[in-house]
């Protein structure tokens, strides 16, 4: 019987570089049909009048643009969406780290209450709206703790138009914050113990530990949860469906939300339109503040 | 002191806790159980009037609970199973080849995490393949859109793992699909469970692709059976039954969750998300 030997050296080189494309090859596929010609025909589509009406699709120029803003859709929409955003990333960052310097250390209580703030992930955001459409209903149980301070207390919280928008981002910092917290208990407990005991031997107060060492050595979970938690929330739609539906008027319709009423009524080209807006937020917005936040990482 | 402090920290977590998490999950449960007058109080009492099997079971019929379920399970599971496995190939081949057309294809699927899926072009390519509306087109469009979480996660990892122990298999002969399934699956277990959850939570909540990309009440993933269901009433919501609703459509992960929250939360906090 003769054994062939295992090929050595060179051939043993160009068989590791054979043959990797049937592994990336099922997984490639999936992505450049679902999301990169997708991602690649929203540039045409934004530009065209496709729409239920008609069979064929014509490039138009800026028309889609010009008419979203001309009725003042687009510019409405970007604020909402760049409030929206803001708003829910600052909540959830305040509450995550918060929590997660709270629960830091592995213990069994601690282990209870990660566990109990991380049930919100687990709701769907739309059911999420629900709950929070309940709580700060007009008869509600918010109006009532509110009105055992201030008699009489009954603002309707989705009627306001300020008020809506700050309540749908708050539900949405909620919703997610779960997360969030255990990103920043993974990056509190990469700090060395040996780096805040010094410090304390060296007299620095527990602020001082915090703003002075952990919070710069914690760079890299806070890059992640501000980019993360920005990105999701230009993204905003389900909580305001199931709470506000836009309104009052239009001051809670985010992009999404007027990508999907454009839909609704069958005008796909100005939802393409609405739907790249999104795109370019999260590219102008992602981008510089990855690479700005990653410098501060290294400094 | 120390004692002191502790017993005001958890006084102070616990008192959070009460409107964060206690209140809303309260509400969302005892309404539930109530009459529709009782739940249109939407107060924090106890139901005077139990009206538990009336709401749960137009859960089912009015609801359509188990064609979401069912929908919903046929979305979720070929997605996760077919993201993870054909993640976890490519991650492999883009960690351990050398070739420069490998790195542009990792960074195109990488892309995918940070920019928002098209899904207006999703809806015209989906109906030029007459998938469109289908339950399979939606199930592909998520698979191409998650792909990216799983292969960036798993990327980072192999690329840490020594790459003798796969050469060691080489030497014996085995090949290499034989190889990704016996020496690379199992070390990947762990980050392939973080991916997983977080695939979970993200595919079975879904609502907006849901929405825009399946047409039929027939195709109705749980969140769009939970949506039709709370504006059936157009003036005010049955709040007993948006209620019961809710909660039979969050029960599934809820139990997934309870049975394996160690192993989530120990997996999220320590194997996720590093630099």
């Amino acid at each position: 019987m003769v054994i062939a030997p295992a090929p050595r050296s060179a051939a043993g080189r160009t068989r590791r570089r054979a043959g990797w494309i049937w592994f990336a090859l099922p997984s490639l596929v999936l992505v450049v049909l679902f999301f990169l010609v997708p991602f690649v025909l929203n540039l045409p589509f934004a530009f065209s009048s496709w729409s239920g009406y008609s069979n064929d699709i014509r490039f138009t120029g800026f028309a889609n643009w010009i008419l979203l803003w001309r009725s003042g859709t687009l510019s409405n929409a970007i604020i909402i969406t760049l409030v929206y955003a803001i708003i829910a990333m600052v909540i959830q960052n305040v509450v995550a780290l918060s929590l997660a310097n709270a629960l830091r250390e592995t213990t069994r209580a601690n282990a209870f209450f990660r566990s109990l703030f991380f049930l919100p992930v687990l709701i769907s955001p739309l059911a999420a709206g629900y709950i929070w459409r309940a709580i700060v209903a007009p008869n509600g149980v918010l109006n009532d703790a509110i009105g055992v301070f201030v008699p009489g207390f009954d603002l309707a919280w989705l009627g306001d138009p300020v008020a809506a928008l700050v309540t749908v981002a708050f539900v949405d910092a909620w919703k997610w914050s779960g997360i969030a917290t255990l990103v920043y208990i993974a990056g509190l407990n990469s700090i060395p113990a040996s780096l805040l005991e010094a410090a304390e031997i060296d007299g620095a107060s527990p602020s001082q530990r915090f703003w002075r060492i952990v919070f710069p050595l914690l760079a890299p979970a806070f890059t992640f949860n501000v980019v993360t938690t920005l990105i999701g929330a230009l993204s905003a739609y389900d909580i305001i469906a199931s709470t506000t539906s836009g309104g009052p008027g239009v001051s809670t319709q985010t992009l999404n939300v007027a990508v999907q009423q454009q839909f609704g009524q069958s005008y796909f080209g100005t939802a393409s339109t609405l739907s790249l807006t999104v795109t370019i937020l999260v590219v102008l917005i992602a981008l510089p503040l990855v690479a700005w936040l990653r410098r501060r990482e290294i400094a | 002191m120390i004692r002191l402090r502790r017993v005001l920290k958890y006084t102070a977590i616990s008192l959070f806790a009460v409107p964060w998490i206690l209140i809303p999950f309260w509400l969302l449960v005892v309404n539930s159980f109530k009459s529709p007058a009782e739940a249109a109080d939407l107060s924090l009492a106890l139901p005077e009037q139990w009206a538990l099997m009336e709401n749960y079971a137009a859960v089912f019929t009015k609801g359509h609970y188990l064609v979401g379920l069912r929908n919903s399970a046929l979305v979720a599971v070929p997605t996760i199973v077919v993201v993870l496995l054909l993640g976890a190939m490519a991650a492999w081949g883009y960690a351990r080849s050398t070739r420069r057309s490998f790195q542009v294809f990792f960074y195109i699927t990488s892309l995918s995490i940070l920019l928002p899926p098209a899904v207006i072009p999703t809806l015209f390519l989906l109906s030029t393949l007459h998938l469109d509306g289908s339950i399979a087109g939606y199930a592909l469009m998520m698979m191409g859109t998650r792909m990216g979480l799983i292969v960036f996660l798993t990327t980072g990892f192999v690329r840490s793992i020594p790459v003798e122990l796969e050469e060691a298999a080489a030497i014996d002969g085995a090949h290499r699909l034989r190889i990704f399934v016996s020496v690379m699956l199992p070390l990947l277990r762990p980050t392939l469970f973080v991916g997983g959850v977080l695939l979970v939570i993200q595919v079975w909540n879904d609502f907006f692709f849901a929405l825009l990309l399946l047409k039929t009440s027939a195709n109705a993933t749980l969140p769009l059976t939970l949506f039709s269901f709370a504006s059936a009433s157009t003036t005010t919501l049955n709040w007993n039954l948006v209620f019961a609703h809710v909660i039979m459509t969050s029960l599934p992960l809820i139990v997934v969750y309870l049975v394996a929250q160690r192993r989530v939360l120990a997996g999220l906090t320590e194997g996720g998300v590093k630099g």
